[in-house]
């Protein structure tokens, strides 16, 4: 049971090395499970790594329940890992590897056996006790590691991409499994990965990380309703949110461009006054593009137009990507028997509220009159009925 | 072999068969090739010197096992078999602690100077040994260990570091961090560490190393010659080497001595052989 503090942390590696992790602030509440989520490289296993203490910091203050702990080695932390190779010893039993870190912690045999065996059975375990890792498969393996950190009934867990050398199938249930054990130990856990759907489906809160820095930090479906930049918008969703230029006229209420135009319901006039006649970008998603009109309900939409480059045909959907006529692509997913010629030209509709507005240098998100979770049940309640 | 017979009879292309077969043969000549005077020393060792005037390759009959007797007991033996196994033993085992420790922190440790020392050692290896000797005889007189067991399993700690090192790091440096960053969460420091993962898990290459040190060293002798002269330190080498200046004629008896000083070999061999170490510890390193 713990919060975790992260406060303006920084990493350089070496001397005067490059900034990988620059100024994160998060605070991971007691119980909750936290999911960093970012592209490759973007810092998300330096930060894990400084909450363990195997990565020392390099500026900020990092405190578990109050108690700075920068500079506390983390063999004294009270933190568990698992890490992406599983990291087993080789050459100790199963029982032994679940055992190594209790042996350490002068708790009696008799205590360190019953633990043993209870996460064992916990895990499906119990029969492979006394074998080598080296005779495990990857599944099994996977499972010796996230006991191994359950034993120890530590403060924090930490886990880093410790689905990602696992078949589908294995991911599916080991994720469910997780999300489990949280529930049941109601521990502090600290997630990352770089796939959007564990995040999407673990997390209590996801943090979006982009090259060192915080993106977003929210609750899974707020982050997707209502990103707060272009990265984020983009990250999250797949396909990923279609971005189009277009120009602000705050009189007619509306964003176009010669291949666009659509109209902006959600901002108040002060909003849009303030950027009229001014570049925006646009942001709809591909789910709430539609090749038919009747899609709008009658409601005024927007209208997108662009000549067909693709038409990817997934079985239960069908992906047309188009090319817009000042450049930059756009995809849309529609219904499975939606069939285009190359080079066509395709008109698509989306409604009002599906748009997003971001501002063209800073990417940052023009926000709408509605913000916080009363927008996500609004935008979530529109698109349901 | 069986394996290879197996192979051998299945339904291998001809030219595969072909190029097996010449294989075999190449081994097979060069096995008897480097066996053969082994096994001819190890026949002369249980005869004596007047039958194998009389015959040089014939079988031994009748076997004269109390030639090994004699030589233990009425020519010293014992003794260069107790200085020998004192010195190599000791200096292997301090060799191999002090090597693996040292190429532990080699291998894991970002340290200013890591790769200066790396280097320097590595250098070591390219000299021939022989360039110290001079200078080490200098060296133990002044420090009151020439002609001492002690300084001479120094030296020999000193010969073999380099190359004991060299050979631990570059296995040492694949084991992967992520082992050693489980046991610090585990909560164990780093001489734990040490103890507990980088040796069980680095013993093929740490058996390696103790064999190689213990052939090299419980064979040398220009070192022991050189530093040693007191009939009653003598290691095995040189007293083989004494035993052949006092007995020129008694080849019986030489055969029998060098047979003593091989079969240690032998049993170390066996003992640690790489394979047995590594069905110890399969899958140690993936
Ligand atoms: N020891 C190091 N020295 C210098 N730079 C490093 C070191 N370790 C990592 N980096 C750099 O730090 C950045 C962040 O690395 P990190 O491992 O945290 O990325 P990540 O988000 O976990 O990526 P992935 O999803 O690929 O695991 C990368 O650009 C990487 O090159
Ligand atoms: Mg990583």
């Amino acid at each position: 049971m713990a919060v975790v503090k992260l406060d303006k942390i920084v990493k350089r590696y070496g001397g005067g090395g490059p900034v990988v992790v620059e100024d994160v602030d998060l605070t991971i509440d007691d119980g909750e499970f936290m999911v960093l989520l970012g592209p490759s490289g973007c810092g998300k296993s330096t930060t894990l790594r400084m909450i363990a203490g195997l990565e020392s910091i390099s500026g900020g203050t990092l405190s578990i329940d109050g108690r700075v702990v920068n500079d506390v080695p983390a063999k004294d932390r009270d933190i568990a890992m698992v890490f992406q190779s599983y990291a087993l010893y080789p050459h100790m039993s199963v029982a032994d590897n679940l055992a190594f870190g209790l042996r350490r912690r002068s708790i009696p045999g008799g205590e360190i056996e019953r633990r043993v065996k209870e996460v064992a059975a916990i895990l499906g375990l119990a029969p492979l006790l006394a074998r080598k890792p080296s005779a495990l498969s990857g599944g099994q393996r996977q499972r010796v590691a996230l006991g191994r950190a359950m034993v120890r009934e530590p403060q924090v867990f930490l886990f880093d991409e410790p689905l990602s050398n696992l078949d589908a199938a294995l991911r599916v249930n080991t994720r469910s499994e997780i999300i489990k054990q949280h529930h049941r130990l109601g521990s502090t856990m600290i997630y990352v990965t770089h796939d959007q759907v564990e995040a999407m489906t673990m997390g209590t809160r996801i943090c979006v990380m982009n090259a060192g820095k915080v993106a977003q930090i929210g609750a899974p479906l707020d982050v997707y309703w209502q990103p707060a930049n272009t990265f984020v918008a983009r990250f999250l969703g797949s396909p990923p949110m279609n971005l189009m230029d277009a120009t602000l006229t705050a009189a007619t209420r509306r964003a176009s461009s010669p291949a666009l135009d659509a109209p902006l319901a959600r901002w108040s006039d002060g909003v849009l006054q303030a950027r009229d006649g001014r570049k925006v970008t646009l942001g709809v998603r591909a789910e709430d593009m539609a090749i038919d009109p009747a899609a709008l309900d009658g409601a005024p939409g927007g209208r997108v137009t662009g000549r067909t480059i693709a038409v990817e045909p997934l079985g239960a959907e069908t992906l047309l990507l188009l090319e817009l006529p000042g450049g930059g692509e756009i995809t849309a997913r529609l219904p499975r028997h939606v069939t285009a010629a190359p080079d066509q030209e395709v008109e698509l509709f989306f409604r009002a509220d599906a748009a997003y507005l971001f501002d063209v240098e800073t990417g940052d998100a023009i926000a709408p009159l509605e913000t916080g979770a009363a927008a996500v049940r609004a935008a979530v309640q529109r698109r349901t009925h | 072999m069986a394996a290879f017979l197996a192979a051998a009879s299945g339904r291998a292309p001809l030219p595969r068969l072909f190029s097996r077969g010449i294989l075999a043969l190449v081994l097979g000549v060069y096995t008897i090739y480097q066996l053969g005077p082994f096994l001819w020393l190890a026949t002369m060792s249980v005869r004596t010197t007047a039958e194998i005037s009389a015959d040089p390759y014939a079988w031994p009959s009748p076997m004269h096992l109390d030639q090994f007797r004699t030589a233990w007991v009425d020519s010293d033996f014992a003794t260069y078999f107790w200085n020998s196994t004192m010195v190599v033993v000791g200096a292997v085992a301090v060799l191999t602690f002090i090597g693996a420790a040292a190429a532990h922190a080699l291998a894991r440790y970002r340290f200013r100077g890591n790769r200066l020392i790396y280097g320097i050692l590595f250098s070591s290896i390219i000299f021939p040994p022989q360039i110290t000797l001079i200078s080490l005889y200098q060296i133990l007189v002044d420090y009151n260990l020439y002609n001492s067991l002690f300084g001479l399993a120094l030296v020999y700690i000193s010969l073999q570091l380099p190359l004991t090192v060299y050979l631990l790091e570059g296995f040492f440096a694949r084991i992967p961090q992520d082992l050693f960053d489980a046991a610090k969460m585990d909560g164990y420091g780093d001489l734990e560490i040490f103890w507990r993962i980088v040796l069980p898990v680095g013993m093929p290459a740490i058996a390696t190393t103790l064999i190689l040190n213990f052939i090299q060293l419980w064979n040398e002798f220009l070192f022991a010659v050189v530093l040693i002269t007191d009939p009653d330190k003598r290691t095995l080498p040189i007293g083989i080497r004494a035993f052949m200046g006092d007995h020129f004629q008694d080849i019986g008896m030489i055969a029998t001595g060098v047979m003593i000083s091989v079969i240690p070999v032998i049993v170390v061999y066996v003992f640690f052989s790489e394979k047995l170490i590594r069905g110890m510890t399969a899958g140690a390193i993936k």
